[in-house]
């Protein structure tokens, strides 16, 4: 039995001294496989008085489960040891760029249109597009501009011959529309629009969203509260101040334009506003009953409001951009400042 | 419309402060540009009396003078104005005054001789941007007065922007009628008494279109001194008004058109003869104008007035030299008429001129101010000029006070319209005040407007009237009754995301382009070009996007910017037999690296294939196959061009710049597609197919054919066979090279097969491969490659 302690204490060595999986089975199999000599201890109980045998037998299966356990330790250990290794070795530095193709960027203007006409489809505003090369009777005709009027003068029309222009405004498709659909109508226009001027702050070809909603019962009221509302949403601020002055547009009466409170200075007077505290920010009126009658609709039985807004003034108040002319450089410098969502 | 408030006191009591009124008239559609003060800030100067006038015993420039400025003594100045004399009224800043840019008097020795004081010019009191001598002031002043007192130099001028429907605010009278109605307070009307005709001389009129100039008014005067001094009073309200001063006769005309609205002409009479003539110009016929530089030719669109042998003025736009005023004039005849605002409408512009009466007579005059401003131009010549004035001679019709036909105002509509009720007595007051003649009728009112007011013809232009005047921002808001959110197409938007997504940026560019340009890009398009274009370099409408793309990648490159993915929607124009098509496109351009620089990945630059996978990306919506079959294009390089086609129908253009105009544009190379944008954006609504609930095997193919034909011919053939079992087709590898003729190539295609009822089985694939290589080497002699 003395011979039996000794195995085991030769087998815990010789497991300690094990630094891998194929040492250690060798271990294993020199002293609890079928030809091992701890297992071999069994063999000899055979030649122990039968009394004794069951005691020696106890012990030696003692020794056994004594190695095996030994050996699953160290296994396991290895096992801990291996993986630790490997997690080592996979180590990355979390800091290096990641991979990716970097995101694109939509127009300062197209984030600024997708804003206002979002507005205005909660309102039941559909979208209508109409030419830009424009005929001179949906440019000024049908809108209460006759030739020789001096609204026209202040137009600063392109044209290419004695019928067609580069359309002046979007206010040619409040035509088309009406010329195609009966009332009642609500729809804005967004688009290019041209006028032959430019300096640090006019370019020839600019944006443009015309709005027109036509209806039975359709007030000055309505234009105030329609227009009221979207200013307030369009600069998130639910107590903008606007007002509306008395103006001058051939093609509605009464008209309007729309001033807000200067969104830089909150109407204390700044650079910006001029220093009278108020942006002006659209234009818009009635629909004149001469332009209804254009269109062969009733103006006795329909009233309408109609208005038009600057986008590149929006864009520039919204974004904070102070010089008009970044908006057709496209320099990708300033277009990626506005990213896909604006 | 330059407006003095001390000048608006003439007809009414003004209390409120210069930034009010100008915010009330803002408020009523006047807008408010800016308010300046009459004078710039000074102080200590009076009004002095120059006594006597010594040489300067050390200087032949100066004079020593003696100045009574309401002291004790006279005060003792040194001045060098050359119009100093003895007994002259002038300004004088005494010791301790403060002039115009901080200006300090003090005393002085100018070269040896004490000054007391200085003796002042108009352009040293900032009140002109230059003058000759010392101000004269009227000798009927206060001496030792302050100045600014004197001269009422503590007014303002509200700068006013006019929309051109208010022609009757072009008068100092009609701003006042405006104010009188904005602020409740009484007008007085103070109309010019007729002055007493003396002289026995008349003046032939003829009017040859009664249309075009309804009413044509002259008189003679005679004896005017045209050297006399125009008052300071007068000059004063010019000045503040904006018009230079010249002479007296000019200054009254131009004063009275000031306060009343009404444009007047002086003619030398001796120039112009016995007859004036309203008539349309004949061709040939020209006109030097005023000061002489510039001579007009006339056609028969030209108004004109014409003495019996040839054209003396441009009517209501401008007078001619040759029968001008000037010092030695002491007769004249003046003019005083209405012409229609069509017979004028855009006649001087049509001549490069814009003038004080045209801008007056184009937008409406009221032609009642005829007798007014006459008379009121006569007594002002009598009182400065002196001499005397003939019987005035008329040819037309003496207008009523108010339009004939009364406008029919409902008050049901101005609920209507307004979306409030208001009271008959507002309604009526305001109506009043603004000089109508209302007449209560069953439903409303009958309204006559005066003649000044051309914008008053219907219902509505009564009705914002009463807004206006009642102020919008005390009028209701709502918000109208709901109705179903609009539908917004999603396809522009979602593509757009789509591109964005793909790093790709939005650029808007000009829609005009340079001809040059057009011509390279497009060289079969003649495009539409401007008549007016602002500059050669946007002087077509663009046949295409690119032109922009391209200038855009070559300004971004110039910027340290290599590495550019750009796309642009918008419209192309391209004139064509049946007129313009102004087409949406979307467009874009792909330069430089095709994956950004990275620590890990190799950068490689763009090709053609980035930018065919950037169109199929965007087509994958497009509702029949895409193609691509290679064509040139005269912007592509010959070799990487293709036309885009849906389901045969060509929608667009994918390739590579043509090296030729990478060079011409000085641009690094790029890769372009264009688009029909209509036809990528349907977004057809996807429509169920079934599954397969077996397996699929794949079946690999190498063949061999000519390097000359294009793969897309080769999965075209095999498409073409419509073999139900194969529900996919890929191309995996292409080579050339070892192992093959130089002139062949190797496709390998993987050929997936799959069916509805049954797992394949062998014998399936074989059948499917057998026939595959069999049409193709029928077709383009593709062989297994060993």
């Amino acid at each position: 039995m003395e011979q039996l302690q000794q195995l085991v204490a030769e087998a815990r060595d010789r497991i300690e001294a094990a630094t891998d999986l194929k040492a250690l089975d060798d271990v294993r199999v020199q002293y609890l496989g079928k030809k091992g000599s701890i297992t071999a201890q069994l063999k000899e109980l055979g030649k122990l008085p039968a009394e004794e045998r069951p005691a020696a037998g106890q012990k030696v299966n003692e020794a056994k489960t004594e190695v095996a356990g030994l050996i699953e330790a160290r296994k396991q250990a290895l096992a801990d040891s291996a993986l630790a290794e490997q997690l080592a070795r996979e180590q990355v530095d979390v800091t290096l760029p990641g991979r990716r193709l970097p995101e694109g960027s939509l127009h300062p203007i197209t984030h600024t249109l997708e804003r206002i006409e979002a507005f205005f489809a909660g309102l039941g505003f559909r979208v209508a597009e109409g030419p830009e090369v424009e005929d001179d009777f949906h440019n000024f005709e049908a809108l209460n501009i006759p030739e020789h009027h001096p609204a026209r003068a202040m137009h600063d029309t392109f044209y290419f011959d004695a019928h067609r222009v580069l359309r002046t405004h979007t206010s040619p498709v409040q035509i088309r529309t009406m010329e195609q659909q009966k009332p009642p109508l609500r729809v804005i226009a967004p688009g290019r629009v041209y006028r032959c001027d430019s300096d640090l702050t006019h370019s020839p070809m600019f944006h443009q969203v015309e709005g027109l909603c036509v209806d039975t019962d359709i007030t000055f009221a309505d234009l105030r509260g329609v227009l009221s509302a979207f200013l307030q949403s369009f600069f998130d601020r639910d107590d903008l101040a606007t007002r509306f002055r008395p103006s001058y547009f051939p093609f509605t009466e009464p008209s309007a334009e729309v001033d807000i409170q200067c969104v830089h200075c909150g109407g204390d007077g700044c650079r910006v506003c001029s220093h009278t505290g108020w942006l002006e920010v659209m234009g818009c009126g009635m629909v004149h009953p001469n332009v209804l009658g254009h269109v062969g609709i009733d103006p006795e039985q329909y009233t309408g409001f109609a208005f038009g807004l600057g986008v590149e003034r929006m864009a520039m108040l919204r974004h904070g951009v102070n010089d008009l002319r970044l908006f057709f450089d496209n320099d990708i410098r300033f277009i990626r400042q506005f990213g896909r969502t604006g | 419309m330059r407006i003095s408030i001390q000048w608006l006191r003439d007809w009414l009591q003004i209390d409120e402060t210069p930034e009010e009124l100008g915010h009330r008239l803002t408020m009523a559609g006047l807008e408010l540009d800016a308010i300046e003060a009459a004078a710039p800030a000074f102080s200590g100067v009076r009004v002095g009396r120059v006594v006597k006038v010594e040489p300067h015993p050390d200087a032949d420039r100066l004079r020593v003078c003696q100045v009574e400025a309401g002291e004790d003594e006279p005060l003792t100045i040194v001045c060098g104005a050359p119009n100093v004399h003895e007994g002259m009224v002038a300004p004088v800043a005494v010791v301790g005054a403060v002039l115009p840019d901080n200006f300090k008097i003090k005393k002085s020795k100018l070269r040896g001789v004490a000054s007391a004081g200085m003796l002042c010019s108009a352009r040293e009191l900032g009140l002109a941007e230059d003058a000759e001598g010392l101000l004269a002031l009227p000798e009927e002043l206060e001496i030792g007065a302050d100045l600014r007192a004197a001269l009422g130099l503590d007014d303002h001028i509200l700068e006013v922007d006019l929309t051109p429907n208010r022609a009757d605010c072009l008068g100092m009278r009609g701003i006042a009628r405006e104010c009188s109605a904005l602020l409740d307070r009484p007008l007085n009307e103070h109309l010019a008494a007729q002055t007493a005709v003396e002289l026995d001389a008349g003046i032939a009129i003829q009017v040859e279109d009664a249309e075009a100039c309804p009413l044509y008014a002259a008189r003679v005067l005679d004896g005017l001194d045209a050297r006399a001094s125009t008052p300071l009073w007068m000059t004063e309200r010019l000045r503040r008004a904006g018009v230079r001063p010249l002479s007296a006769i000019v200054d009254v005309t131009n004063y009275v058109m000031l306060e009343l609205g009404q444009p007047l002409h002086a003619f030398d009479a001796g120039r112009l003869g016995e007859t004036v003539k309203v008539r349309w110009a004949r061709p040939g016929e020209s006109l030097t104008l005023l000061g002489g530089d510039q001579e007009v030719e006339l056609d028969e669109q030209d108004l004109v007035i014409a003495s019996a042998t040839a054209p003396v003025a441009l009517a209501g736009i401008m007078g001619g030299a040759d029968s001008a005023v000037d010092d030695d004039t002491t007769r004249v005849v003046l003019e005083c008429a209405h012409f229609a605002p069509l017979a004028l409408a855009g006649r001087a512009r049509a001549h490069g001129l814009h003038t004080d009466a045209s801008h007056r007579f184009e937008r409406g005059v009221d032609p009642t101010l005829v007798e007014q401003a006459m008379e009121r131009a006569t007594r002002l010549l009598l009182e400065i000029c002196g001499g005397q004035c003939g019987p005035v001679e008329s040819a037309g019709e003496w207008p009523s006070s108010h339009f004939e036909q009364p406008i029919r105002l409902r008050r049901l509509r101005i609920q209507r319209l307004l979306g409030t009720m208001f009271e008959d007595a507002e309604v009526e007051r305001i109506l009043g005040a603004l000089a109508c003649r209302v007449e209560s009728t069953d439903d409303g009112w009958a309204v006559r407007a005066p003649r000044a007011r051309f914008d008053l013809e219907r219902e509505e232009d009564l009705i914002e009237e009463l807004a206006r005047v009642h102020g919008y921002d005390r009028l209701p808001q709502r918000l109208p009754s709901p109705v179903a959110p609009a539908e917004r197409p999603p396809a522009l938007r979602a593509l757009r995301d789509q591109l964005a997504r793909q790093g790709f940026h939005e650029v808007i560019s000009f829609s005009f382009i340079d001809v040059e340009a057009s011509r390279a890009f497009y060289p079969t398009v003649e495009p539409l070009a401007l008549a007016n274009p602002i500059s050669s370099d946007l002087a077509v409408m663009r046949p295409g996007l690119w032109p922009g793309l391209v200038a855009t990648a070559a300004y971004n490159q110039a910027r340290q910017q290599p590495d550019l993915r750009l796309f642009e929607h918008g419209l192309r124009f391209v004139p064509d037999a049946s007129g313009l098509r102004q087409e949406p496109r979307l467009a874009g351009l792909l330069g430089g690296r095709a994956n950004p620089e990275h620590w890990d990945a190799p950068s490689r630059r763009v090709d053609f294939f980035d930018a065919k996978g950037v169109v199929e990306g965007l087509c994958v919506s497009v509702d029949a196959p895409l193609g691509f079959r290679a064509e040139k294009h005269p912007a592509l390089h010959d070799g990487q061009s293709a036309r885009i086609l849906a389901g045969g129908r060509p929608i667009g253009w994918v390739g590579r710049l043509h090296p030729a105009l990478c060079k011409q544009f000085d641009v690094e190379p790029v890769y372009l597609f264009d688009l029909d944008a209509q036809s990528v954006l349907r977004a057809p609504v996807a429509q169920f197919a079934p599954l397969s609930p077996y397996p699929s095997i794949r079946r690999d193919l190498a063949l061999v054919v000519k390097a000359s034909v294009p793969a897309g011919d080769v999965l075209g053939a095999i498409e073409e066979l419509g073999l139900e079992l194969v529900q996919d087709v890929r191309l995996f590898d292409v080579y050339q090279g070892k192992g093959l003729n130089p002139d062949e190539k190797s496709l390998a295609l993987g050929l997936i097969l799959r069916a509805f009822d049954r797992t394949l089985g062998e014998q399936d694939v074989a059948n499917v491969t057998d026939k595959v290589v069999e049409h193709l080497h029928a077709r383009f002699q593709a062989t297994l490659r060993q």
